[in-house]
């Protein structure tokens, strides 16, 4: 079982299979940083995701670009509904946090009984066929499905941390993370940044469930089981921390596979749990790594304009 | 109380609606054939909202068409047959609110309900108050041993899991076996009984690994279980990912026989896997449209009125048969003036033993709380399913 082939086999099925989980955890972590609300839409958000893609490409027999443009669409007119008729008035009634709370929890519910309503619960998936054809690679079996989720993936969470960089709807983000009423006070609006940050959620979402819909069967109510990993690792990963979610979101998936060389695999479940169990005891802003302090060599202002010496 | 009886120009949704949000009791039967006093009702005790409720409608929905056509034909002795139903939400507190209902308000002798963790919380209360509980779904063998009024007219998963194992064993000669399941109370239990019946046939288990609930990859499972180099692998999981398994199995491999239960044994998987499927074993507990002209037409009737198939086609054959069961019971106590209590009607019922019913065929009750049913073992043979056995 410790064989170098089954250690590699165990590494690349995780960091493939890690790829969407990583989008659901960054979507949900940008939410909590920017808006700062424990985004349980999410799950709505994508439920609404697949069952478009599903739509168009396993009932109407469109090609797959058009069902990955459709979960688009439709996760932007949810998550412009949920922001504009939804947070966006709970905000101006200045509605307390848990209220927040359980809005989003009613709303990923209520679309999840929809769902329900119009596509029933059997279990489907975005293609007819869920088995892709692999490739042994030095041993390693690769699928036809991990390389472009993985680069997905890739290209994913590089244009949002560029989005976030380098356009200025992007740094109002940052700011109004930062510190929301002194984003303000400089002339940033609040309303359109929460907006953007929902709707650049719901995109995320929208490629992540996209590549999850290819690869497995998805029911109405997968996406909150799915939501649950993604909460752990944003927790783990420290809160308004998104680089540490995304790190976070790979370990715990190869933890989770590795484990079981180590432990029994009933065990296996238990040690998310715990891992988000020790985390929230033990280091409640996340597990950071120590970093090297840049000190820039600046002269300190002389506060008392040289009188001193005068004196 | 709200009433529903079949003429009244209420639609389902409107009535299903009202049920959920009052938690009333629904009625069916045929109320125009003999006075209310002549009723003999029974209690169906079903989700009909929440996240199983697809499966509940689907379900009542067969129990209504076998009343309809029990009262058609003259109901029971003359005297119609009536389910009066309530909403469990397949939860357990509302399982037990809906049963106590049943029997304290409508002093129902025989209740009908599903879902392992209902028949479960439910089970003390008909055993106090003394009133037969059918369960009709629940496969998890420990629902043979919930108390002296709870009996199963569902194969436990001692039944298809045992007889999968044995065929592997006995029939394809497979030596070495190795089992994957689900880590809750059904997959734990249903591994068991194929541990026992592989290795009580004379094979050996070389592989034993659980899975989460939650897991959406089981490289390392699979890995292990290819290690052991096993001949047939058993897959005990679910509906939603039973077959990702497979493909993951296949794609690592492992190109042995793959056996699993009923739950796999529909066209999806076929579908979903595409030549991945071949040689994969299933269980069905009921025979199919194929087996049965009269399944046939239940299936033709789905798709005429309902425009589709059943969700769960066996499980909705079962509830579809419950009423004729329940209707010999009643009738045998009629027979020999019985009082209409729960303690009759299971006299009665370990009295009677063999039924014959309209869509799954014979079934023997046992005083263990147990059933016999044969089961059909099919496999995909070039991208179709095929009967290769009936054992049991």
């Amino acid at each position: 079982m410790f064989s170098l082939v089954n250690l590699l086999q165990i590494g690349w099925t995780s960091l493939a299979t890690s790829s969407y989980l990583v989008l659901f955890t960054l979507a949900f972590a940008l939410v909590l940083k920017v808006n700062r609300v424990f985004n349980f839409t999410q799950a709505a958000v994508m439920t609404v995701a697949f069952y478009a893609a599903y739509t168009l490409v396993s009932l109407l027999h469109l090609p797959g670009a058009a069902g990955l443009l459709g979960a688009f669409a439709a996760t932007l007119i949810l998550s412009a509904l949920l922001e504009i008729g939804g947070f966006r008035t709970l905000r101006r009634r200045r509605a307390s946090p848990i209220f927040l709370f359980i809005f989003t929890l009613i709303v990923s519910e209520l679309v999840s009984y929809l769902a329900m309503m119009v596509y029933g619960t059997w279990p489907t998936t975005i293609f007819p066929s869920l088995f892709w054809p692999v490739r042994i690679i030095a041993g390693v079996a690769v699928s036809q499905w991990d390389v472009p989720a993985i680069g997905a993936t890739i290209a994913t969470v590089a244009a949002l941390f560029a989005f976030l960089r380098f356009t200025r709807i992007g740094r109002s983000m940052v700011a109004v993370a930062d510190n929301p009423d002194l984003a303000e006070f400089y002339g940033i609006a609040k309303d359109r940044v929460y907006l953007v940050t929902l709707l650049a959620a719901g995109l995320i979402s929208a490629v992540a469930m996209f590549l999850y819909g290819t690869r497995a069967q998805v029911e109405p109510t997968t996406a909150l089981n799915l939501l649950l990993f993604a909460i752990a690792a944003t927790i783990i990963g420290g809160i308004g921390n998104l680089g540490g979610a995304v790190a976070t979101a790979v370990a715990l998936g190869l933890l989770q596979n590795g484990s079981i060389l180590f432990i029994p695999s009933s065990w296996q479940g238990f040690l998310l749990y715990a891992f988000l169990f020790l985390a929230i005891v033990c280091f409640p802003r996340g597990i950071r790594l120590p970093r090297r302090r840049l000190v820039r060599n600046t002269p300190t202002p002389d506060l008392d304009d040289g009188k001193a010496e005068k004196a | 109380m709200q009433t529903d009886r079949t003429s009244l120009p209420l639609s389902r949704r409107t009535l299903l609606g009202g049920l959920g949000a009052a938690g009333v009791a629904l009625r069916i039967g045929a109320p125009g054939i003999a006075r209310a006093a002549d009723k003999l009702s029974f209690g169906l005790a079903m989700p009909l909202t929440g996240s199983q409720a697809t499966y509940g409608q689907d379900q009542v929905r067969a129990t209504r068409w076998a009343i309809e056509a029990i009262n058609k034909a003259g109901g029971v002795d003359g005297r119609p047959l009536e389910a009066i139903i309530l909403d469990t939400q397949a939860d357990p507190q509302v399982g037990i609110q809906a049963v106590n209902r049943l029997i304290s308000v409508d002093h129902v002798p025989i209740f009908v309900t599903a879902w392992s963790e209902v028949v479960k919380a439910v089970a003390p209360i008909a055993n106090d108050s003394k009133t037969l509980e059918l369960s009709v779904g629940a496969n998890a063998p420990a629902v043979a041993k919930l108390g002296e009024y709870v009996y199963t007219t569902f194969p436990l998963a001692d039944v298809d899991v045992a007889a999968v194992a044995r065929y592997a064993a006995t029939t394809l000669h497979k030596k070495r076996a190795a089992v994957l399941f689900i880590n809750n109370e059904t997959g734990i239990g249903s591994a068991q009984v194929y541990r026992k019946s592989f290795t009580g046939a004379g094979g050996t288990v070389v592989g034993y690994e659980a899975y989460d609930p939650k897991a959406t990859d089981w490289t390392g499972q699979i890995l292990k279980l290819r290690g052991a180099n096993p001949d047939v692998v058993h897959i005990q999981g679910l509906v939603a990912d039973t077959p990702q398994i497979i493909a993951q199995m296949r794609q690592l491999g492992m190109n042995q026989t793959i056996s699993s239960y009923s739950a796999i044994y529909n066209p999806g998987l076929i579908q979903k896997l595409g030549a991945a499927a071949n040689g994969v074993i299933a269980t069905s507990l009921a025979p199919g449209a194929s087996d049965s002209p009269a399944v046939k037409a239940y299936v033709e009737r789905w798709v005429k009125e309902v425009g589709r198939q059943p969700n769960g086609l066996p499980y909705t054959q079962y509830l579809h048969d419950t009423p004729y069961l329940v209707a010999d019971i009643y009738k045998g106590m009629l027979a020999k003036k019985m009082a209409m209590t729960g303690a009759n009607a299971r006299t009665e019922m370990l009295a009677i033993g063999t039924f014959q019913l309209p869509l799954t065929g014979k079934l023997v009750i046992n005083p263990n709380h147990t059933v016999d049913k044969p089961v059909y073992l099919m496999e995909v043979v070039n991208g179709a399913w095929k009967q290769i056995a009936v054992v049991g």
